[in-house]
């Protein structure tokens, strides 16, 4: 077993615990040992937290990184928003002027950041450490005919050469992991479009909401499979507000990719937490009843 | 680090503004200079106005008030008051980083929006969304109130409770000291 610092964040373990269920059940099959971080804060978020004062900001991001450095791992996220934040952190603390001033602040609780744990996205854990193909071998299911329109949003992808996950003008890595799942990844026509959720304000973030479940619905897809769980709420009950407000008929269920993992892995459906989504992702029951035969 | 700003705050408002009726930009090198004391606010410094930020700017694309390279012109005349106001058009921003990633100069025009963020937030003109979420953090260190719905939902998957964030070592941590702010 390989061993990694799990950083788990706030929304996930707190709105979503489903997710991390399923983070939880479907890595030890793929040979990753989740490491709790004890201590951990709000990474903290990189959009509101960090627009008061990016200094505070790093301060708060540098002191969860020492965490994992006490333990002498590498650390792994879950959400887009945490990978951005430590991703950062972990980038910029290499300019030495700017390392000291947050060790200034570290040195007020006795802590001292040293750049020792990288900062890795659990789809790139996945890709580099498990591999594809050890994924398709953990499926006891295979999702066969299954359509899952992609959306990857903003943060996995961009800054690349922070974030250091995959080309933001042709992602591969979701559609792969997807595939191994024995299902068939689509790319919708607004793929790379941003879900507004971090844009203060109704107007731009709906209008840009709708162009994008517009060409989710074109797909006609059985799922979505996402990454990321702000992008998340966006697609579940932001779905259903943005279909009643530019009244369409938009019903394509979002779906965490590692929900959708733990699933093919041969959790059953009722484990998984879906109940509570607004939108359920129903076609996955018919795998159930395939196996059951 | 740049040079700590010196000039008053009327010294500033004597400088801010386009002179309208004729072609010359008087420059606010004070508004700046604050922007230099925040991390990477005096990247705009590199931005040669190519526009390459624009093509992919999803605000841009939804919003005609927002666009990253007139933002960056702005900062580069050191036009406080079209940026730094109430209602600020830098909100509009989505944090896509699509800027971040195109740009040529390595200019990052949303690290640089941010920067003008942080200022807005030293005047106290952060939106509510904005606040309540750094008023969350800082009673519990997370973005999420704390509610015991929570605990509940994570027993039914077995998980433990959340586990309680050390606020004494987290809140030392925020807020600049006297000192460390001449010596930067």
């Amino acid at each position: 077993m390989k061993r990694y610092a799990f950083f788990p964040g706030c929304l996930i373990p707190a709105r979503h615990p489903a997710m991390e269920f399923a983070i939880r059940s479907s890595l030890p099959k793929l040979g990753i040992e989740i490491v709790d971080l004890e201590g951990a804060s709000c990474c903290p978020d990189p959009i509101y937290f960090k627009s008061k004062d990016k200094l505070d900001w790093l301060a708060v991001a540098a002191r969860n990184l020492t965490l994992a450095e006490d333990l002498g791992l590498d650390i792994f996220t879950n959400c887009s928003g945490c990978t951005a934040t430590l991703s950062e952190t972990y980038h910029l603390l290499q300019d030495e002027e700017l390392r000291d001033r947050v060790n200034q602040r570290l040195a007020r609780i006795d802590r001292e950041y040293r750049g020792t744990s990288r900062v890795r996205h659990i789809a790139t854990l996945v890709r580099d450490e498990v591999g594809y193909d050890a994924v398709r071998e953990s499926v006891e299911r295979p999702l066969e005919g299954l359509k899952v329109a992609i959306h990857y949003g903003c943060h996995l992808l961009k800054p690349s050469r922070i974030m250091q996950v995959d080309n933001p003008d042709n992602p591969q890595v979701l559609e792969r992991l997807i595939e191994a799942l024995g299902a068939t990844p689509v790319r919708h026509a607004n793929w790379y479009l941003c879900c507004g959720k971090a844009c203060d304000g109704e107007d731009i973030p709906n209008q840009m909401m709708h162009d994008l479940l517009a060409t989710v619905h074109d797909e006609k897809a059985d799922v979505l499979g996402m990454i990321c769980p702000t992008c998340f709420g966006q697609f579940d009950h932001g779905q259903m507000k943005i279909a009643k407000l530019f009244d369409e008929d938009f019903h394509t269920p979002p779906i965490y990719y590692f929900q959708l993992l733990a699933f093919a892995q041969g959790v059953p459906y009722e484990k998984l937490g879906f109940e509570r989504q607004r939108f359920k992702p129903v076609a996955l029951q018919r795998y159930e009843e395939v196996a059951a035969k | 680090m740049a040079e700590k700003r010196k000039s008053s705050k009327s010294e500033r408002a004597g400088m801010a503004s386009r002179s309208h009726g004729s072609d010359v930009v008087r420059v606010d090198f004070a508004f700046k200079r604050e922007l230099a004391q925040k991390v990477e606010g005096d990247l705009a410094n590199f931005c040669y106005q190519c526009g390459a930020c624009v093509g992919d700017c999803p605000a841009t694309r939804y919003s005609p008030a927002f666009n990253p390279r007139e933002i960056m012109l702005k900062v580069l005349y050191g036009l406080e008051s079209e940026l730094l106001g109430p209602d600020s058009v830098l909100w509009q921003c989505t944090n896509c980083y699509g800027c971040h990633e195109r740009c040529p100069q390595e200019v990052k025009p949303v690290e640089v929006i941010i920067s003008l963020k942080n200022m807005l937030a030293d005047r106290g003109l952060a939106p509510p969304a904005a606040d309540k979420v750094i008023q969350t953090f800082m009673s519990n260190g997370r973005t999420v109130p704390d509610n015991p719905a929570i605990d509940k939902q994570r027993a039914k998957f077995d998980l433990p409770p959340l586990r309680t964030v050390p606020m004494d070592e987290v809140l030392a941590l925020i807020g600049s000291e006297v000192e460390e702010e001449s010596g930067s």
